[in-house]
């Protein structure tokens, strides 16, 4: 239990003396991983949504396809997106490479399957009678798939959560694509890989901590959001 | 009240997305030397100077050249001679300069089982590592590092293989790390050692001192004539100081609890 | 004689690869109260599901006020203003109950105290005055029932559908909602019923529209009746 204390002592005091180091880690990661979520959200809502409620040939060959990205795991993504990004690469003219950008970029390309995927189950689930009751009450199709995002919203909100967790937790993608710049494009879970390869385990292990407490208060902002409303 | 949570949180992101004023210049060094800590100390007085910002970025040897190659960085600092001659000569790299130099070690076990201590010369030591088949962890990763272990293995005659070899592809800091675990022995950069030697492993300095251990860096700017778009007047202002009078000073003193990392050429 | 409403011909309507409706020919017409009645599975729901162009027959055409329908989907946007569908089991939105039954007249661009007036009315009619701020998911059965109700009629439509309104509904309930399908059709809306309850058409002094398997077998209007086929396969012929 010593080294685990010894951190823990670490990490709130990280905290309480507002480390400059850490909490400009703390902010690159929350960022980058807020944008992503937020730009995967965009694409993967309505991605998952759509393929739920569809029937086309291919469709459970979709899914699958679906449920392997989310499995991508994340050097492998980072690979991909360097090859692209670089200078070398496809899109090197708009020198994103080692700069939160790339990391934006990688994050959600990250993220999209697995708001997709969750967002694919909650739309199955959903009750069959939601999308016929709101047509024949009038509603437009965009305002009945509205209303249906509505009433899935806990589902909806579940798929937000998870896709936020997968980002701002992975080492992979910031690693390759962010290049650990000191105060410009460390994350904490760079910082951390950083501080365990010059073998300092307790101040990694105090970093981890207070990645997870920043977390853990993101979540509960986010489950806020995700409630259920008592009229 | 969701409205407002949701309205928080974007303001927030937007605040994120405030663009750097500066200048930035993109280095690719090895993850030793940045561990080493030097680089915090250069930094800010070059970056007042220059009134920009350096972005370091630390892989490993093979990485950091290649980052030269594609020009997604403006200049390099490594410590592999023969990699940064074929840069140069390829094309990548111009103005090439000394910078700085230190030196290998072996490393290993205080109770030295292959009896490295005795040895003369550092083929002669791994030699003796092979013979008893002790614990050797290897880089594995064509760094510097691990260019200059191959030498030494190539003059002992000896391909080093079986059980007792493991091949990491890690840093040189895991690498040390594993070695402690593994009461084994390895070839390290006097640096990161005496970085880690004050409670980070108890594997002591068994062989050192021979001419061939001696670890130059060189500093070289990416070629504006290959890769146009490079920062190459930031890259030689950056070169410049490294190799000026001030940049030397920093380097000659930087000491790390007492023990200094670097040298400079007289 | 005023066009009808509704003109099927030929239509056919498929549900998993079974044949669930066969139409030759129905007209219904406004100020009409009709009841479609047979056992479950004879095809009540997808005429229902037709009538409210929630689903397309796979053949024949359906007129609607002497308008062919085509099916696409701007036509029907402007189709389902006219005609709502409440289903057997009605599926309430989260939230009020004022938010439900508000919901069709908000799509039609009703809003402000015009919105509040008409929610008001709604619940009224059907006996659940001050239930604007009550959970919708917080209601008894026919409580749920009647506020469905109360969310069509406030999309004051010209033609109301009711699948099985009133089977396990208590006795209130029933009562309510019968009396307002009597009322609407005196305003002139069309409204069709299905229910198993063969006395029901008889009780609403309906015209009665038996299905059986998909077709249609009896129609108290017609003159004669359709030929009724026995399971055996046997027909007859009734006059």
């Amino acid at each position: 239990m010593g080294p685990f204390t010894q951190s823990a002592g670490t990490a709130f005091r990280l905290i309480f003396s507002a480390d400059r180091e850490v909490f400009a880690a703390v902010w690159t990661s929350v960022s980058t991983a807020g944008w992503s979520t937020l730009i995967a959200s965009l694409f993967g809502l309505p991605i998952g949504m759509a393929i739920g409620l569809s029937d086309f040939p291919l469709k459970r060959l979709t899914v699958i396809l679906l449920n392997s990205l989310m499995a991508m795991p994340t050097v492998v993504l980072g690979l991909l997106i360097f090859g692209l990004l670089s200078r070398q690469g496809v899109l090197g003219v708009l020198g994103l490479l080692f700069t939160p950008k790339a990391i934006i970029v990688g994050q959600s390309l990250l993220a999209i399957p697995i708001i997709a995927n969750y967002s694919l189950s909650a739309v199955r689930a959903a009750d069959a009678r939601i999308l016929p009751t709101a047509l024949t009450l009038g509603a437009s199709t965009v305002q009945s798939f509205t209303q249906l995002t509505n009433e899935i919203r806990f589902g909806i909100m579940a798929a937000v959560i998870a896709g936020f967790g997968r980002v701002i937790s992975e080492v992979g993608v910031a690693m390759m694509l962010g290049g650990n710049i000191r105060w410009y494009t460390r994350t904490m879970t760079t910082a951390i890989a950083l501080e365990t390869s010059k073998g300092e385990f307790a101040f990694g292990l105090a970093l981890g901590i207070v990645l997870m407490l920043i977390s853990f208060s993101i979540n509960v902002g986010l489950s806020f959001m995700q409630e259920e409303q008592q009229p | 009240m969701r409205l407002r949570t949701a309205a928080f949180v974007l303001v927030t992101l937007l605040a994120s997305l405030g663009a750097p004023a500066q200048e930035r210049l993109r280095m690719s060094t090895t993850t030793s030397t940045e561990n080493s800590g030097l680089l915090k100390v250069m930094l800010p007085p070059f970056e007042k100077q220059c009134n920009c910002h350096v972005d370091v970025i630390s892989v490993g040897t093979g990485k950091a050249l290649k980052l030269g190659e594609t020009g997604d960085v403006d200049v390099v600092l490594v410590h592999a001679r023969k990699l940064e001659d074929k840069f140069v000569a390829d094309g990548y790299g111009v103005n090439r300069r000394d910078v700085m130099y230190n030196d290998f070690v072996i490393i290993g076990p205080a109770p030295d089982p292959a009896h490295v201590k005795d040895a003369k010369t550092s083929a002669e030591a791994f030699k003796r590592i092979a013979d008893t088949k002790s614990t050797f962890i290897s880089r594995g990763d064509e760094s510097g590092t691990h260019q200059k272990e191959k030498e030494i293995w190539a003059e002992t005659g000896v391909t080093p293989q079986g059980n007792w070899y493991r091949s990491a592809g890690q840093g040189m800091g895991e690498v040390i790390t594993m070695a402690t675990e593994q009461r084994g022995y390895t070839l390290s950069d006097r640096g990161t050692y005496n970085a880690f030697r004050h409670g980070k492993t108890d594997l002591a300095v068994v062989f050192e001192g021979e001419k061939g251990l001696f670890n130059p860096y060189g500093v070289i700017a990416v070629n504006p004539k290959k890769l146009p778009h490079v920062k190459y007047d930031l890259a030689m202002k950056f070169v410049d100081f490294i190799t000026g009078p001030e940049g030397q000073k920093i380097i000659a003193n930087y000491k790390v609890e007492g023990d200094p990392i670097f040298f400079v050429y007289k | 004689m005023r066009a009808p409403f509704y003109h099927l011909a030929g239509v056919e309507a498929r549900y998993r690869d079974k044949t669930a409706l066969m139409v030759d020919e129905l007209a219904l017409h406004g100020g009409q109260l009709n009841v479609v009645a047979g056992l479950n599975g004879c095809g009540k729901s997808t005429l229902l599901n037709v009538l409210a162009f929630l689903m397309q027959p796979t053949q024949g055409v359906v007129k609607f006020s002497g308008k062919r329908v085509r099916w696409d989907r701007a036509q029907l946007r402007e189709l389902r203003q006219s005609v709502t569908l409440v289903h057997q089991e009605p599926f309430l939105f989260r939230g009020s109950v004022a938010s439900n039954v508000s919901y069709g007249a908000k799509a039609r661009g009703i809003s402000g105290y015009a919105l509040q007036e008409r929610v008001r009315k709604s619940l009224e009619l059907v006996g659940l005055s001050g239930f604007e701020s009550r959970n919708a998911n917080r209601l008894s059965g026919g409580e749920a029932r009647r506020v469905a109700l109360a969310r069509a009629l406030a999309c004051d439509p010209e033609v109301i559908l009711l699948d099985e309104p009133i089977a396990y509904v208590d006795e209130l309930s029933t009562k309510i909602i019968e009396s307002l399908l009597v009322a609407s059709v005196d305003r002139g809306v069309l409204v069709v019923v299905s229910s198993h309850d063969p006395t029901l058409g008889v009780r609403l002094n309906a015209r009665t529209i038996r299905l059986q398997q998909g077709r249609l077998v009896q129609d108290s209007e017609a003159q004669e009746m359709y030929a009724i086929q026995s399971p055996e396969g046997s027909v007859y012929a009734i006059l």
